[in-house]
This record gives C-alpha cells, sequence and structure tokens, in this order.
C-alpha cells in the first residue's frame, strides 16, 4: 500500500508543476429545463484538443492554456451543444446549462455520445435513464428500471417474472444496489415481481458488471447505482399515472429558484381495495376462501439547497413497505417486509481542481410475519440496520490525471431469525434469534491517467475490512482498467478487478425472498472475494451502432451453500447450516446499441458459463453429498434480447422486446422409494431421491413484449396512453414443475397400504397474455 | 411458522390454478442406478423385522399387479444378521411379513424376540445376492418419560388443547420425536415432527390448539432419537416437501447405513406413550 501511494505521489508531482501554466475551468453541466445535473456531459476544447466529463455530481474540471477567445463546447446526449468562448487568463467558474429539444447538429451529437463511450476506461458498464426505461413494455404497465436493466447483455434474471440478478456467474447477494448511496438490501415488492425503483423519481441508473472502481466496494459481482432525481429548481412540476394495479405521483419544485429544489414521489398498488371488497361482499358465503390483502407503497423525497458558491447540501429519504395478509376466522396471517434508507450528502468544491462529496447514510431492511392459530401464534423476524459515513475527493490533478480517493466506515447492526412462538396464555414458549453487529470499512485511492489521448488507464487499490468484535479481516483490492483507442472507431479495452464482500445471504440459491437473512462474516465464515478480468473492444458501425464484444473470468471464494437437509429457520446455529465452496464463471457478451433516430434500440447476446464446487462443510457432522463442481441453477447459457424503440411520429411510438434463455436449472429427483416408517408413522408412498444437483435444465425461455405510447399536449403538459402486451404470442414459460402422483390400494388380507399408480410431471408458469394500459401524465 | 411458509407458495398455486397456467409435461430425468433401500427399527421386547426394498427410476412405469409391484420394490435373497456388541448374532429370515397390528409390511424377520436392551450398541450386515454389502449401527437410548399430559378447556368452548410435558436430559444433546395423534395409532398424527433440545433449558412442552372434543382419546407419544435418524427424518420430510415448493431448498436422504447404492435407517426406538381419555 505504502508504495502504491509513494508511486502515485510520483507521478502526480510533476503534473501538478506542469499545471501550473493552465488555467482552470470548472462548475456545473445542468438541464436548463429542470436544473437537474447532468452526469457524463462532455466538455471539450476543439483548439486544444482537450476534454473532460461531469463526474456523478455533475462536476467538471478542464485545465487549458490561456487564450483570448477560447471556444469551449459543452454536450450531452439528447441536448443541444453549446459553445461558449472565454478570455482565459485566471481560474474561472462556470456553471452551464444545457437545453434539450431539437438538435442543432444531430450528427456530432450523436457521434459524441458514442465516442465517449469509446474513449472511456470504464467497461462492463449499462446505463439506463427513466426515458429509455418509460419506453419499453412492462408487466402490468410498471415500468421498472430494474427489469429494464436485465434486458442488457450478461445480467440474467433469476426464475420468470423475478428482480433476482446473477451477475457474470454471481449469486444474488454479490449485487451492491445503492439509492442515491445507500444501501438497499432487498429491491424487490411482491417477491421480486416489482423493484423497489419507482422510476418517475429515479434520474438514472449505472451498472458495473466488471472494472469495477476502486470507490465501490463492499460485493463481488455488480454494482448498479441508482441516483435520484433532484427536484426541479426551474417551476413546480409534477408526473404521474394511473395504471391496473398501482396509482403514482411525484411532485417537484423550486423551494428558492435555482437555489433549493424538493421532490416527492410516491405510489401504491390498489389491488387491494378490489379483493377486500369480494371478500366483504362473500362474507356470509360458508364456501368461499377469502383472497389474502396484499399491497406495497414507497415514498421518494428529496430536497437540496446550495449553502453558498462552493456548498451544496442534499436531503434525501425512501421509504417501502410490502403488506400482506390474511384474517380467517382460525388463522391469521401478517407478513410486511420493507427498506427504509435515508441520506445527507454535502458537495464541496475546495477548489477549481478538487471536489468533494461526503455522505451519510442509514439504511435498514426488515420483515415480520405474525401468524394467529387458535390459541397459537407466533411472531418471526429479521433486521439489518446500517449507519454508513462516506468520503469521496475528485482531484482533477491536470487534464491526464483525475484522482479520486476516500474512505468509507458502516456500522452493521443485524437481527438474525428472531422468533417469539408459543401458546396465547405463554404455557407453550419458544423463541430464538441471534444479534450480531460489526464495522465495515473501506479506503481508496485512483488516478485516470491519459498516457497518450489515445491510450488511458484506471488504476486504484481499495483497502477494506471488517471487525466483528472478536475477528478482523481485511484485504486489498486491486483494481485497473485501461483503454486503447485505435481509430476514431476502434477502441480495445481491458480490466481487472479483486473485490471482497462481508456479509452473506442465506437464501436459496436462485430464489430470492423478503425472509432471505443476511449474515455477517464471523470467525468460521469467512469474508467472500473475486477477482475477475475482463477484455474486449468497441467499435462504431457507420457512426450510429454502437458494438461491443467483451469477454470475462470471474473466480469466486469463500461462497456459501446450504447443507442437505440445512435447517434454516428457528436455528441459532445458522453456521452449522453452512458448506464453503468456490465459484467461476467465464463467457463472452455482445451487443450492438442504437440510440439515435427513429428507430433505436440494442441486442444483446451472451454466452456463459458458470460452476460452483468444492464445498466443505463447517460442521464437522454436516453432509454435503455433492462432490466436484456444479452449475448453479442460474448458469444459462444462451442469452439473447432484442429491444427496438420506434418512433412513429411525435405523437406515437411502438415497441417491442424479446429474450430468450437458455433454460435455468432445478433440482429434480431422479429415482423414487417407499418410506413405511414406525408404528403411528404414516405410510410415504413416494419420496423424491435428490442426488446430484441442479441435473435438470428447464426448456428455453422466451417472450415478445409489445407496447405502444400515443402522446397527448394539452395545455397543461403532457399525457401519454401506454398500452403493454406482455407475453405476445402466448408461450407459457417454465416457473416451477411439480410431480403428481396418484395412488391406489394395495390389499393384502386385512392389510391395505397405499402404492403409486401414476406420477405426472406438471408445469406451472406465471404470465399468459397480459395486456395493460397505463395513463401517465406530467405538467 | 413451518405452516406460514407454506402458505405463500399454496396462494400462489391457487392464484395460477384460476389462470390455467398449469400442464402436464414430459421430463426425461437423467439416467440413474437403483438404490437399496433399508428400514429396520429395533425395540426392547419387540421381534426384529427389516424392509429392503429398491428405488425406481422416478417416472419408471408401475405394475398394475400387486405381485408385480412387491416383486418389482421387495429386495428378497439377501442375508441380514443383527449383531449386539458382546457378540451375540441374529440372522433374519426371508419371508414376507404382514403384521396385522402395525398394519406394516417387512420382508426380514426373526422368528423369536431378540433382547435388545437399553445403552447397548447393535450393528447390521445385509448380504445382497450379488455379494455387495451393506452395514449399519445403532445405539439403543434410553426412554426420555413424558412427565405429564393436561387436558385443558377453553372457557367459552368444548374443545380443549393437549399440552405435554416432558424433561430434558441434562448436559447431552437430545433430539426427540413428537407425535400425536385421535383415536388410534392406525390414523394420520395430526403432530408429527422432530425437535432438538437447543432451544430447551429443562422442561419441554408440546401443546396443540383447542382441536379435541369431548369423549375424545389422545395418544402422545414421545421418541428419544438418535441424532442419524433426526437427521435421516428430516431429510424425508425436506424431500417431500420440496416437491412443488418453488422456494423449498430440495435435500438428498441423508441415511445411516452404507454400502454401494444403499441407503435407508437403522435405529433403536426408545418412546414413552401415554393415551389420555378426555371426559364427556
Amino acid at each position: 500500500m505504502i508504495r502504491f501511494l509513494a508511486l502515485v505521489c510520483c507521478i502526480s508531482l510533476p503534473l501538478w508543476s506542469q499545471a501550473q501554466d493552465f488555467f482552470t475551468i470548472s462548475g456545473k453541466v445542468q438541464d436548463q429545463e429542470n436544473g437537474e445535473v447532468l452526469i457524463g456531459a462532455t466538455v471539450f476544447s476543439p483548439a486544444n484538443a482537450l476534454g473532460a466529463t461531469t463526474n456523478d455530481y455533475g462536476f467538471y474540471s478542464l485545465s487549458l492554456p490561456p487564450g483570448d477567445s477560447v471556444l469551449i463546447e459543452y454536450s450531452f446526449i439528447g441536448f443541444q451543444t453549446r459553445e461558449i468562448r472565454l478570455q482565459l487568463d485566471k481560474n474561472i467558474h462556470l456553471d452551464v446549462e444545457l437545453s434539450s429539444g431539437v438538435q442543432l447538429d444531430e450528427v456530432t451529437v450523436k457521434a459524441n455520445s458514442f465516442q465517449d463511450q469509446l474513449r472511456s476506461t470504464e467497461m462492463s458498464v449499462d446505463v439506463l435513464t427513466t426515458k429509455e426505461v418509460k419506453a419499453i413494455p412492462a408487466l402490468l404497465g410498471e415500468t421498472d428500471i430494474l427489469k429494464t436493466i436485465q434486458l442488457k447483455p450478461g445480467i440474467p434474471s433469476g426464475s420468470e417474472g423475478t428482480t433476482g440478478l446473477f451477475v457474470r456467474g454471481g449469486a444474488s447477494d454479490q449485487n451492491l444496489i445503492e439509492l442515491d448511496e445507500a444501501l438497499v438490501y432487498n429491491p424487490n415488492h411482491l417477491f421480486g415481481f416489482f423493484s423497489t425503483f419507482n422510476t418517475d423519481a429515479v434520474k438514472d441508473l449505472k451498472l458495473f458488471k466488471g472494472g469495477f472502481p476502486a470507490q465501490y466496494g463492499g460485493r463481488l459481482s455488480s454494482v448498479i447505482d441508482v441516483k435520484l432525481k433532484e427536484g426541479n429548481s426551474k417551476h413546480l412540476a409534477g408526473s404521474g399515472g394511473i395504471g391496473l394495479i398501482s396509482s403514482r405521483l411525484t411532485l417537484e419544485g423550486p423551494i428558492k429558484k435555482d437555489d433549493a429544489s424538493f421532490i416527492v414521489s410516491g405510489r401504491r398498488t390498489y389491488v387491494d381495495i378490489f379483493t377486500r371488497a369480494i371478500n366483504r361482499a362473500q362474507a356470509d358465503n360458508p364456501d368461499y376462501n377469502p383472497i389474502p390483502d396484499y399491497f406495497f407503497y414507497d415514498l421518494n423525497t428529496k430536497i437540496n439547497f446550495k449553502a453558498g458558491e462552493k456548498d451544496r447540501i442534499f436531503l434525501s429519504g425512501y421509504f417501502g413497505r410490502d403488506v400482506f395478509g390474511f384474517d380467517g376466522d382460525f388463522f391469521n396471517f401478517d407478513f410486511d417486509w420493507g427498506n427504509s434508507t435515508g441520506t445527507v450528502r454535502w458537495n464541496h468544491e475546495f477548489s477549481p481542481k478538487i471536489f468533494s462529496n461526503t455522505t451519510f447514510t442509514y439504511s435498514d431492511y426488515q420483515y415480520n410475519i405474525q401468524n394467529a392459530l387458535t390459541g397459537f401464534r407466533f411472531n418471526l423476524g429479521s433486521n439489518i440496520r446500517d449507519a454508513n459515513f462516506k468520503s469521496d475527493f475528485y482531484y482533477a490533478a491536470s487534464n491526464r490525471h483525475t484522482f479520486q480517493f476516500g474512505l468509507q466506515l458502516t456500522h452493521h447492526d443485524f437481527t438474525v431469525g428472531r422468533l417469539r412462538a408459543g401458546s396465547t396464555d405463554g404455557v407453550v414458549s419458544f423463541s430464538s434469534g441471534q444479534n450480531f453487529s460489526g464495522w465495515e470499512w473501506g479506503a481508496y485511492i485512483s488516478d485516470e491517467w491519459t498516457i497518450i489521448p489515445r491510450l488511458k488507464v484506471n488504476a486504484g487499490l481499495r483497502l477494506s475490512g471488517f471487525y466483528t468484535g472478536q475477528t478482523s479481516y481485511w484485504g486489498l483490492e486491486p483494481r485497473f482498467a485501461s483503454s486503447l483507442s485505435l481509430s476514431d472507431r476502434w477502441s480495445l479495452k481491458a480490466s481487472y478487478a479483486r473485490m471482497n464482500q462481508y456479509l452473506h445471504l442465506v437464501a436459496n440459491a436462485g430464489v430470492t425472498l423478503p425472509t432471505d437473512i443476511w449474515y455477517p462474516s464471523t470467525a468460521n465464515v469467512k469474508p467472500q472475494h473475486s477477482d475477475q478480468v475482463a477484455a474486449g473492444f468497441s467499435h462504431l458501425l457507420g457512426g450510429q451502432y454502437f458494438l461491443t464484444i467483451e469477454g470475462y473470468y470471474k473466480k469466486l471464494y469463500n461462497q456459501l451453500e446450504f447443507v442437505d437437509a440445512a435447517q434454516l429457520f428457528v436455528n441459532d446455529d445458522l453456521e452449522q447450516e453452512f458448506a464453503v465452496g468456490k465459484g467461476r464463471g467465464y463467457g463472452l457478451e455482445i451487443s450492438i446499441e442504437k440510440k439515435e433516430g427513429n428507430l433505436s434500440g440494442w441486442i444483446g447476446y451472451t454466452l456463459a458459463f458458470t460452476e460452483r464446487g468444492e464445498f466443505r462443510t463447517l460442521d464437522p457432522n454436516g453432509k454435503f453429498a455433492q462432490t466436484g463442481y456444479f452449475s448453479p441453477i442460474y448458469d444459462r447459457r444462451h442469452d439473447i434480447s432484442v429491444v427496438a424503440i420506434y418512433d412513429i411520429s411525435r405523437r406515437l411510438s411502438a415497441t417491442a422486446t424479446f429474450v430468450y434463455g437458455s433454460g435455468d436449472l432445478r433440482w429434480l429427483p431422479v429415482s423414487r422409494w417407499t418410506f413405511q416408517d414406525v408404528y403411528g408413522g404414516s405410510l410415504q408412498p413416494v419420496v423424491p431421491d435428490y442426488r446430484e444437483r441442479n441435473n435438470y435444465r428447464l426448456p428455453p425461455f422466451h417472450r415478445l413484449d409489445l407496447g405502444l405510447v400515443w402522446r397527448f399536449f394539452p395545455k397543461w403538459g403532457e399525457s401519454d396512453l401506454t398500452l403493454s402486451v406482455i407475453n405476445a404470442y402466448d408461450r407459457r414459460n417454465t416457473f416451477f414443475l411439480y410431480f403428481e402422483p396418484s395412488f391406489r390400494k394395495l390389499v393384502m388380507g386385512d392389510i391395505v397400504i397405499e402404492v403409486p399408480d401414476r406420477i405426472a410431471a406438471r408445469q406451472v408458469s406465471l404470465f399468459p397474455i397480459l395486456p395493460s394500459i397505463t395513463w401517465n401524465f406530467k405538467f | 411458522m413451518k405452516n406460514a411458509l407454506l402458505f405463500l407458495p399454496i396462494a400462489l398455486a391457487v392464484m395460477l390454478a384460476g389462470c390455467n397456467l398449469e400442464k402436464e409435461v414430459d421430463i426425461k430425468l437423467p439416467e440413474t442406478q437403483e438404490r437399496i433401500v433399508v428400514e429396520c427399527y429395533l425395540e426392547p421386547g419387540a421381534p426384529i423385522n427389516l424392509l429392503l426394498t429398491r428405488s425406481s427410476g422416478y417416472f419408471d412405469p408401475i405394475p398394475e399387479d400387486n405381485l408385480a409391484f412387491l416383486n418389482q420394490t421387495l429386495v428378497n435373497g439377501a442375508t441380514v444378521v443383527i449383531r449386539s456388541e458382546t457378540g451375540e448374532s441374529y440372522t433374519l429370515d426371508n419371508n414376507l411379513v404382514f403384521n396385522q397390528f402395525t398394519k406394516k409390511i417387512f420382508n426380514y424377520s426373526s422368528h423369536l424376540v431378540a433382547p435388545i436392551e437399553r445403552g447397548k450398541t447393535y450393528s447390521l450386515e445385509i448380504t445382497l445376492e450379488n455379494g455387495d454389502l451393506i452395514t449399519a449401527s445403532t445405539s439403543i437410548l434410553p426412554v426420555v418419560p413424558i412427565d405429564s399430559v393436561v387436558v385443558e378447556f377453553n372457557d367459552t368452548d368444548t374443545l380443549a388443547r393437549v399440552l405435554t410435558y416432558l424433561t430434558d436430559r441434562p448436559n447431552e444433546d437430545n433430539y426427540y420425536r413428537r407425535m400425536i395423534q385421535h383415536s388410534s395409532l392406525d390414523t394420520i398424527p395430526d403432530q408429527d415432527f422432530t425437535t432438538d433440545d437447543r432451544f430447551v433449558e429443562d422442561v419441554i412442552v408440546f401443546g396443540t390448539p383447542y382441536d379435541y372434543g369431548r369423549g375424545d382419546t389422545v395418544i402422545n407419544t414421545i421418541f428419544h432419537i438418535e441424532k442419524a435418524y433426526f437427521d435421516f427424518l428430516e431429510s424425508v420430510q425436506l424431500a417431500i416437501a420440496s416437491n412443488g415448493n418453488p422456494f423449498a431448498q430440495p435435500s438428498p436422504i441423508i441415511s445411516n447405513v452404507q454400502g454401494p447404492n444403499a441407503m435407508g435407517i437403522f435405529t433403536g426406538l426408545s418412546y414413552d406413550r401415554v393415551v389420555s381419555f378426555l371426559p364427556d
């Protein structure tokens, strides 16, 4: 570490002195319409052939030699390029606003958007804006940024309809999901059918599958960075929608024009209003089984204000809950779960070259199940609470070196499997549960180094650790990414990243449930870590089509699986149910993308191989019958996605998405046997015999979704009717399989036993063809 | 609590059934070798019986004729010997026995009641016709007696709950199987589950909902079981329960018999049983 820091200092010192002859232009690039900062906007000086891009907070810093009339171009995809001439004889602070609307020089903008991607050291990255998300057909009309990102190559989802992400062979707990920099532990509503991110409140989503920048740590396989809008600082605005299952409303506006703004956004499903009415109408029918109540809601709020020329403060919060309930005569059941997060963020410009972002966040995820059955009740819950401090510095030392460094400290507080159960009078009573706490920390430094204009390197080092009070772990995480532009149309990229992960999700592989438990590293449960290398190239085809091909190889260590016959609930010694092993994944991802013009979209293809193996049980008496390597259920060999958005006119757009994936794997029994049991016990004529894990591949999955957006432009603003047809050709994809034996009587004298007669395999699908309509508006 | 978690797939299945999203499909499972399954329980004062069967491919055709079915399922022609730790051995005869009382079937049994004693270890040796050797061993645990069975009627109702008290054996890891039945041991148990004593200080109380009426007969049985039997029963339950539940993780059978392609359970039975008659 010390050697590395010394190296960084040696490299950077001469550059600081070189920079003395230059003056720096710095500031923010914003959307003229609403004041939102633009992330990744380009600031370019054609005369000097020097440029910079805005960081995640819209800040840029560009150092140029002095001049009387220096031309600076500010550009961003979908916005008019703005040219400003400056007399550069001192450092200049300049906030610039760009306006969307008719492109004056469309070709330039198109080329720039892909040119930036070509030149950037970032690879294995996907970015989605809410505009793209809203154009794509969505289940029951509920647009979903997390579902849409799964249409990008390399990010297969879990089962149909779920948002479990398995990025490049990683497990579902290996995704760092941040909402305005606060960690979100469970990004799902309704067991994964919908995500917790309300598209109206989201500004954009950026997903890293590899080549992770050094400021991110704590998860092995992906970083999903969701940024909330800041709120319109120009005028009061609103948006919302009324759909089949939910309604949503967002209000935003200035508190003080250009200086302070707010945004409040909420949504709630209302299927429960109808199901309750049906239940009430059937209350007198003795044969009627009441429909369980279910709804979810979420609320996002954010306020930001200028606290001086160089300071801006942001306060944001998220609160969401799923509530599932059933109230019968003899049995009632309440199950609720959800996240809450809070963020206080302070942006400060120390100088034209140094920008900092300091964040305090709080995250909480909990679930609670209460169940009562005449005379008995139980209450089961788990909870994880994080308090986090993070400070990141961005230092544009010169036009060739941009340093980022910072540190992070998180306190985790876990309550695992808290159970109180027994009779209502307390005669029968038992309880279980464990509490853990730990400190997770990280410090990093990285340098984005333009060695020559065509060759860029981003080298970084992260040092991270975890302290439980008894046990301490730490690890070095080198990061490296490079980009070599061969021409204006070709670039080669390569990256390496080591990641450490100190938390583990105790979950059945492939299925994400609200009851999954987060478990910390302990003396016996070592932190996970991974090494990933990726290499690829990008090519701009005819100025419009952007082709990217990337290959990756990833090794994962200290991976958890469950032992055979694991007891996952009511267990104060969960560690004895764990087996620890390794994983590996490799594959190839190809994507071709078109962003501008009437027809836009992308085609993605992924070829992937994923394996896990060498598992050893933590409990010496534990059993893990599977030897060698095996495929996890999400080992999807081929994955194809096609997304097409066609703007027929200003008023009408048509969209289509098609997905095809090799079937996921399932662990099916290969044989059956009969268990007679002792006197008093029940004969089991068919007991499944499960042997090799994940031994059966389901049929391929494919689906076509269609959408039509019909826009209206009334005086008060804009509205549209969005028509979606999910599963347009009514394909019955497999959600799960089960076996249904039928029995007959075998009579021998006085003895009658049940024996199997026939066994049928049955497939359950989730979605038939599902049309929906949503009315959206904004003003 | 397990009821609560089972509720999710049930609710889902009800929803999906309404949309006609289910259909029968053909599945080709990987080829597999049959397994020999042993089931043998040693009980002091009872004859020794053993059931030796073979597993079938999951979708293998099932003979319609009962005799053909038994011939396909039962493994005959093996030599089965039980040995005590002091060297006595008991060879079981290969006879098909239908126990009229327990309604159970065995294909190996002893003529005599073997002197099985608590606290002793016994081993099992099965030599199949093809020469394969299957072995297992077990210790006969002491009985953990039921301290009391308390029947409590609800103040406002005619229904009663049944509380079963026992004292856990101190300073050792104990595993129990709790079974409660209405009327007779031939009925499907109202409760049948295994538990360990990790959450228990000394007294264990098992309870029922207010489900029993006046005049009912309630049979409480507490088996004191070995860890191997506990693991076996848990794995059997998980294997059965995971069929059709997409949220469950399947489990291979955790067996305590050793041998090529063999599985099953060889264990002693140590239980206390209390029959309660609820007042009219």
